[in-house]
């Protein structure tokens, strides 16, 4: 795994929850966020004395100040097993996927966040999944146990099992996949995880979009399927094919816009400082 | 035009390997992770099926081109006027001496009997085209070197082989024979000449006489004698050898005689200047005006050549689709 800087990610909701962390959480406790001022007595804390409220208090109580706990969040990563994740285009899909996850395990760590791993192709591989726990070697497992992975599988309805593994407060959650799926499979994913944040994460290739050959003949053998068709690529089947992935994208956007969500599209190899971008931009809302 | 046939037809085994394209598409293969971005494209289907097909007649026609397919030529009657000429050629040593006359002291090597008579022959030869020649040359024993057909090729390759040998010896009434033998067998379609070019020298025995005499009835033959003749030989017309004292004749006039007394059609011609050359090609010409049918075998016709070429042309368009084949994924 390249030296790469942490991914800030951020959500716009408080996470419950009395592991300390990173985030503005919901419960009180030691943060930095004033929650309210309540009497001593209350909260017998003197250090957190308001001199201020106290002062102004005609019947002379005492008061200290209450903070919400910076409490962590849990990040958890699907990720999609299925053949088409082993496409090597000009990057290898799933190494892609690999490094996702890794650089998401070091940052949930350093920002003292849980961190969970789930991977599917069509069934949930229960070998390789990591419940969501605070895990400093969370991204050397990744490195591990993915090098073990091979993708395979004609779908990824393996990540609907992977649901109910999932914590019942909300969590960040990220799946990772090319999103080669049947019309409103991804749709009907995301509503299922719709009390969680999702970012979902769409692996392309370059030489899969707009870096076709531009003419000649090949015979394609699809990766989940392993169908074959003979193809003569020229100028007008290049651009029925360029429509065809522009059509899948937009979809894929469609689907994530009705649920209120953006999708993370990483193209050919990924940078960390591009996520933290869109986070920055928005995230995932 | 005859039947299609094989040169080696157990070769044709190897058709069914033809069908191998069929199993494979024969272009490099990619990995694409989800197909339903390629739609159903027509033309390249087409081309698929236009590769595999292209490829199979490919094979099919390099195998078919190696059985070697043919039709057997068959035979033809044709009809030509002219003559079955057999040309019955000494080469005896006396035919080396020089034609023309010369002084015996100055010995200059000249034009020899055998060179002119070679030369007259192969005119002789252009100037009728529609003949049938046949060759037997002798010295001590003939030898049948080319046989009565209408192939000028090798009567003509054998008649510039011809060189003088001196045996001392020249076997006239066995080469006569020879030349005879060669129309045994044939039907009789054209006038029949024996064309003996020599410089005489020799005499036939009375018993050789009775059988030559038969055999020309028998065969129906003409005889033409060209006499190559030297300026200081005698000529066939002088009657008497007036060197000799005892009143024989030269043996050259002697058999000139002989020949008139066989009974068949006979002229003799001395050739020792153009004009006698121009005279015996008159007068062969004047004696073959019958029409001659003879057979005519055709060569056989081979087709492999014409499926090489198109396995060429085939092999030429896979070429090219060769090389507009996708080798790396690259725009």
């Amino acid at each position: 795994m390249a030296q790469q800087p942490l991914i800030h990610y951020r959500v716009r909701w408080r996470p419950a929850g009395y592991q300390p962390g990173a985030g503005h959480g919901r419960v009180p406790g030691a943060g930095d966020q004033l929650r309210s001022v309540v009497p001593l007595r209350d909260h017998p804390d003197p250090r957190r004395l308001d001199l201020r409220t106290s002062l102004r208090d005609p019947f002379e109580n005492i008061w200290v100040r209450d903070f919400y706990l910076n409490s962590a969040l849990k990040v958890i990563v699907l990720v999609d097993t299925s053949a088409s994740m082993g496409y090597v285009g000009r990057v290898h899909r799933f190494k892609v996927a690999q490094e996702i996850t890794a650089q998401l395990a070091l940052s949930a760590y350093r920002t003292g966040d849980a961190f969970g791993v789930f991977a599917a192709g069509e069934v949930i591989n229960k070998k390789r999944m990591l419940p969501p726990k605070a895990n400093r070697s969370a991204w050397l497992w990744v490195k591990q146990h993915f090098s073990k992975i091979k993708p395979e599988g004609q779908h990824a309805e393996g990540l609907f099992a992977a649901v109910p593994y999932l914590p019942q407060n909300p969590c960040l959650v990220f799946i990772i996949s090319d999103f080669r799926w049947p019309e409103g499979r991804l749709k009907l994913l995301l509503k299922k995880l719709s009390h969680h944040d999702v970012v979902p994460v769409m692996l392309q290739d370059p030489t899969e979009v707009d870096a076709l050959p531009r003419r000649g003949i090949a015979s394609l053998t699809d990766a989940e399927t392993g169908e074959k068709q003979f193809v003569w690529i020229r100028k007008s089947l290049r651009q029925k094919v360029e429509e065809s992935r522009i059509k899948h994208i937009k979809s894929v956007n469609e689907a994530c816009r009705i649920l209120g969500l953006r999708p993370f599209v990483v193209k050919g190899e990924f940078d960390t400082a591009l996520m933290t971008e869109y986070f920055l931009g928005g995230g995932n809302t | 035009m005859g039947s299609l046939h094989l040169f080696k037809p157990e070769l044709l085994w190897l058709l069914p390997l033809c069908l191998l394209p069929l199993l494979s598409y024969g272009v490099k293969q990619f990995s694409y992770p989800g197909l339903e971005d390629w739609p159903k494209d027509k033309i390249s289907d087409m081309l698929r099926w236009g590769v595999r097909v292209l490829a199979v007649l490919t094979l099919m026609s390099l195998v078919i081109a190696a059985s070697g397919p043919f039709t057997e030529g068959g035979t033809v009657t044709k009809i030509g006027k002219g003559a079955e000429i057999v040309i019955v050629l000494d080469r005896s040593g006396s035919m080396d001496e020089n034609l023309v006359k010369q002084d015996p002291t100055i010995r200059v090597k000249g034009v020899t009997r055998i060179e002119a008579s070679r030369k007259v022959l192969l005119k002789l030869m252009d100037q009728r085209p529609g003949d049938t020649f046949g060759l037997v040359v002798f010295n001590a024993s003939p030898i049948a070197v080319a046989p009565l057909s209408s192939d000028r090729d090798i009567a003509r390759a054998a008649l510039k082989s011809a060189e003088s040998n001196s045996s001392g010896f020249t076997a006239l009434n066995r080469a006569l024979e020879m030349g005879l033998d060669y129309f045994k067998d044939r039907s009789y379609t054209a006038t029949r000449l024996i064309l003996l070019v020599s410089d005489g020298d020799t005499k036939i025995k009375p018993e050789d006489q009775a059988i030559l005499k038969d055999m020309f009835k028998e065969y129906r033959a003409e005889l033409m004698w060209i006499y190559v003749h030297t300026g200081y030989d005698f000529s066939l017309e002088f009657e008497e050898d007036i060197s000799k004292d005892d009143g024989a004749v030269d043996p050259n006039v002697a058999l000139n005689q002989l020949f008139h007394s066989l009974g068949m059609p006979y002229q003799a011609f001395e050739v020792n200047s153009e004009a006698g050359l121009q005279r015996a090609v008159a007068e062969i010409g004047r004696a073959t005006n019958k029409p001659t049918r003879y057979e005519y075998r055709l060569p056989r016709q081979d087709y492999a050549l014409y499926f090489y070429m198109l396995a060429m042309v085939l092999l030429g368009v896979l070429f090219w689709l060769k090389q507009i084949e996708i080798k790396a994924w690259r725009p």
